[in-house]
């Protein structure tokens, strides 16, 4: 359903991302692993056509999305690294404006929002500015943005950033869910614990390239290590963490 | 001076400097200049650049006074008998009302920060730095601005104003006395008025619910400096109700805090009657209670405001626009015909009403067009009274509000609301669409139209019958409608969510092209419609002006290429030239 194909993009001639390549499909639910620099947050950008990439091209059913990007982002649901959103609108106003833009009529838009501000437990301060609302609460709501017009390919950056205990868990298993009904979900996350227990399928990017793509099960066996984590160290940390943390309490210590 | 010692002295500032105290003052005055949202919010200019922008208006209006006070020009006007106190009073006065305008603006414009925020709680709280000494800090923050503030805005004033009065006397301790009481009166008016907002702010946050005090905040700030302004337009009537004052014996005067200072700066001039001393004093005694007020309201809000900083919310949690929805359903059905200007149209509105920067800039406009309009109808009914047809100031009125509101709209189109989230606007909207001009109308027609046929044509209608009234609602709807289209000409955004243009390299031009604008629009037409009325064929002219108006601007719009026209996210024009890198890769 949707294909990288050699994205790269320079910052001022800075590579931030070097010819990815993958193809999620749909059903798939691929996690995006990294550490911090690794090029996730720009490759979540190019995806979503945000970003235009210096080299390389993202197809959705085969057609470069440069070439309908309005058509594309119609079936892409997105939700950001940060929720920047403006503090003055309230969560429903916000969710209002967002279905209008998406061109979803008046009376199915008012249904849809207020179901699922019930659902998401906002309903009680869906008149309120979101500059009240809590770092989770602003998170639901993008949450509530990417899902309105049921969209084919789902794009999430840290969707759980902020999320109470039940929320996270209603999450994970939605995404699942949406899955299952063949929507494509590329879901990029720190919290190895999460990725393993939701993604079927891992890009790991270490910096700004590819250095491990494939379905969870298969990149596990290929590196040895049963566990998510064991199998990120392997790959991507260069750094011994019990070695780090002898040092910063020798540091404290000295001091 | 030697080069050790410049060093040694460095040295022990750095180190100075670097010790916590200093270090939390420069904090507090950062917050209090920069605003709470310094970094994210685009509209950061640096300290110097505000501080010059704020000495302007007062080195400018005594620039232009030198022509009053000349001794050559005076003789060519047979001015012999020349008293330059008695002359600089409506002067004296004038710069105070700036003053005291200016200051109160800042006060106004930094009322958020003066307190500190969440983010100085989240920095501050944890490390082990006393409350008193957070307090403390900033307590000294804003006695140093309020000062830095204060001499900024009179700078110029004080050194130019006195050389012009005193240029046709030949005695120089002539211009030092001047110089020494206008410079203290200017002062204390803008420490006055500083302390006088911050008093306000404390008050009502020590007297409201919290929350309550978020809610209003935005309309009393705008409702100060629409005050402000306003205040600006008795400069033409109250240095002549000051030299009244011993014959009237229940003076408004007693009521306005600028004319208690005109008052004192006559009292220590020595040109003070009994009257005019009591006012005086008044000043004196006002200053002191706005500085104790300030005082105890700052001290005891502080503990609401950051000891229990974490107990509250920026926000009331009070429905936001529950009321009003119907209203945007109806426009949707009359003039919101696609999704961009439904979607537009609201946040465009929830933006102007609710986003505190905007709703201040945008008073502010409507507070000049406020001061321009009362000082035209002063001197109209002043002149002639009401007669048979409206004369010229009075037809103008209408059009200098609206000249003024539609100026400020599209000036706070440009101003950025935080960018941060406009990705939803990048992610969602197609940048083909030409549909910009269309919104930026809507948002304009809302603001100026219903003022003009809910309050304006019922009172020309009230004093000058129908056909004066139609006639002349019918002009100014034409001219606001032609206005509109010359000033969104090349608008290709959605407001609000661009970058901050680059408008220093435009600022001089864009201000002359306002003011030229102003007289064209306002002064201009007037004259020609009060002539009109009196022979209608003359009223052709307008008939001209609009169709050449109108084809001016179409033929500019037809002229743009097709990539101008896209929708834009940035406010900053494309860059005179990039590198090619032709070499790359080769």
């Amino acid at each position: 359903m949707l294909q990288a194909i050699e994205l790269t993009k320079h910052y001022a001639s800075i590579p931030a991302v070097q010819d990815v390549t993958f193809e999620l499909k749909g059903g798939q639910i691929l996690g995006c692993l990294g550490p911090n620099g690794s090029g996730k947050s720009t490759t979540v950008k190019m995806l979503t056509g945000l970003l235009e990439p210096s080299r390389g091209r993202v197809l959705y059913r085969g057609e470069d999305i440069r070439r309908d990007l309005v058509g594309y982002r119609r079936r892409l649901g997105y939700v950001p690294e940060e929720p920047n959103l403006y503090p003055y609108l309230s969560g429903r106003e916000y969710l209002e404006m967002v279905g209008i833009l998406r061109g979803i009529s008046q009376p199915q838009l008012g249904k849809r929002v207020d179901s699922l501000l019930a659902l998401l437990s906002l309903y009680p301060s869906r008149h309120s500015a979101m500059a009240s609302y809590s770092k989770g609460m602003r998170q639901r709501v993008l949450l509530i943005a990417s899902l309105l017009d049921d969209p084919e390919v789902l794009i999430l950056d840290e969707p759980l950033s902020g999320l109470d205990v039940s929320s996270a868990l209603v999450l994970k298993t939605l995404i699942r869910a949406l899955g299952q009904q063949g929507k494509a979900v590329f879901y990029c996350s720190h919290v190895l614990e999460v990725v393993e227990r939701v993604c079927s399928h891992l890009l790991i990017l270490r910096q700004g390239a590819v250095i491990a793509s494939g379905s969870t099960d298969d990149i596990q066996k290929r590196v040895g290590h049963s566990s998510l984590e064991g199998t990120f160290h392997h790959l991507v940390e260069d750094v011994d963490p019990n070695k780090v943390t002898r040092d910063i309490i020798d540091v404290i210590r000295a001091a | 001076m030697t080069s050790g010692t410049r060093t040694l002295l460095a040295a022990k500032w750095d180190a100075s400097i670097r010790r916590p105290f200093p270090l939390l003052v420069r904090l507090s005055m950062n917050r209090i200049f920069y605003g709470s949202n310094a970094g994210e919010e685009e509209l950061n200019i640096s300290m110097g650049v505000v501080l010059a922008l704020l000495a302007v208006p007062g080195g400018f209006v005594s620039i232009f006074l030198f022509d009053k006070y000349g001794s050559f020009l005076q003789w060519l006007r047979g001015q012999t008998n020349f008293d330059p106190l008695a002359a600089a009073l409506p002067d004296e006065y004038f710069f105070i009302v700036l003053s005291m305008a200016v200051t109160g603006g800042v006060a106004v414009w930094w009322w958020k920060s003066i307190f500190p925020d969440g983010r100085d709680f989240a920095n501050l709280a944890p490390l082990p730095i006393a409350t008193s000494s957070i307090f403390l800090a900033n307590s000294v923050a804003i006695l140093l601005l309020t000062c830095l503030c204060a001499i900024d805005v009179n700078a110029a004033s004080s050194l130019l104003f006195p050389f012009a009065v005193g240029a046709s006397q030949p005695r120089f301790s002539f211009i030092v006395q001047f110089a020494a009481v206008h410079g203290l009166v200017v002062v204390l008016a803008s420490i006055f008025s500083f302390l006088a907002v911050f008093a306000t702010a404390g008050l009502l946050m020590l007297l409201l619910p919290y929350s309550l005090f978020c809610r209003i905040s935005l309309y009393i700030r705008t409702l100060i400096v629409t005050l402000l302004l306003a205040t600006l337009s008795t400069s033409f009537a109250v240095p002549r109700m000051i030299l009244d004052l011993p014959r009237s014996s229940h003076s408004p005067l007693r009521f306005l805090p600028s004319a208690w200072f005109l008052a004192f700066c006559q009292l220590l001039r020595g040109r003070a009657d009994p009257a005019v001393a009591e006012l005086g004093h008044l000043a004196i005694f006002a200053l002191v209670s706005a500085c104790v007020v300030a005082l105890i309201a700052y001290t005891l809000s502080y503990r609401r405001c950051f000891v229990r900083l974490l107990e509250l919310t920026d926000t009331p949690p009070g429905h936001l626009g529950v009321r009003t929805s119907w209203i945007f359903h109806l426009l949707d059905l009359l003039i919101l015909h696609t999704p961009f200007q439904r979607a537009g149209y609201r946040f465009g509105l929830k933006t102007l009403f609710r986003n505190e920067a905007h709703a201040v800039v945008l008073g502010g406009f409507l507070g000049l067009g406020v001061v321009f309009a009362s000082r035209t109808l002063f001197s109209a009914f002043n002149r002639s009274g009401l007669t048979p047809l409206p004369s010229a100031d009075v037809l103008s009125i209408p059009l200098i509000l609206s000249y003024c509101l539609l100026i400020g709209v599209r000036f706070v189109f440009d101003v950025p609301a935080h960018l941060q989230a406009n990705w939803t606007f990048r992610f969602l909207l197609d940048k083909n669409i030409h549909e910009s001009v269309a919104l930026g109308r809507r948002i304009a027609l809302c603001f100026v139209s219903p003022w003009i046929f809910l309050v304006a044509f019922p009172i020309y209608l009230h004093f000058w019958g129908w056909t004066v009234a139609l006639l002349h609602i019918a002009l100014v709807t034409i001219w606001f409608v032609l206005l509109t289209e010359v000033l969104l000409v090349g608008f290709r955004k959605l407001p609000f969510t661009c970058t901050y243009p680059p408008f220093q390299q435009s600022a001089v031009v864009s201000v002359i092209g306002y003011v030229l604008g102003y007289f064209a629009f306002t002064a201009a037409t007037s004259e020609l419609e009060s002539e009109a009325l009196l022979s209608p064929v003359r009223g052709e002219v307008f008939l001209v002006i609009s169709l050449v108006v109108w084809y001016a601007i179409d033929r500019v719009r037809r002229s743009a290429v097709e990539v101008d026209q896209h929708l834009t996210f940035e406010g900053a024009p494309a860059a005179p030239f990039e590198f090619l890198h032709l070499t790359d890769g080769g």
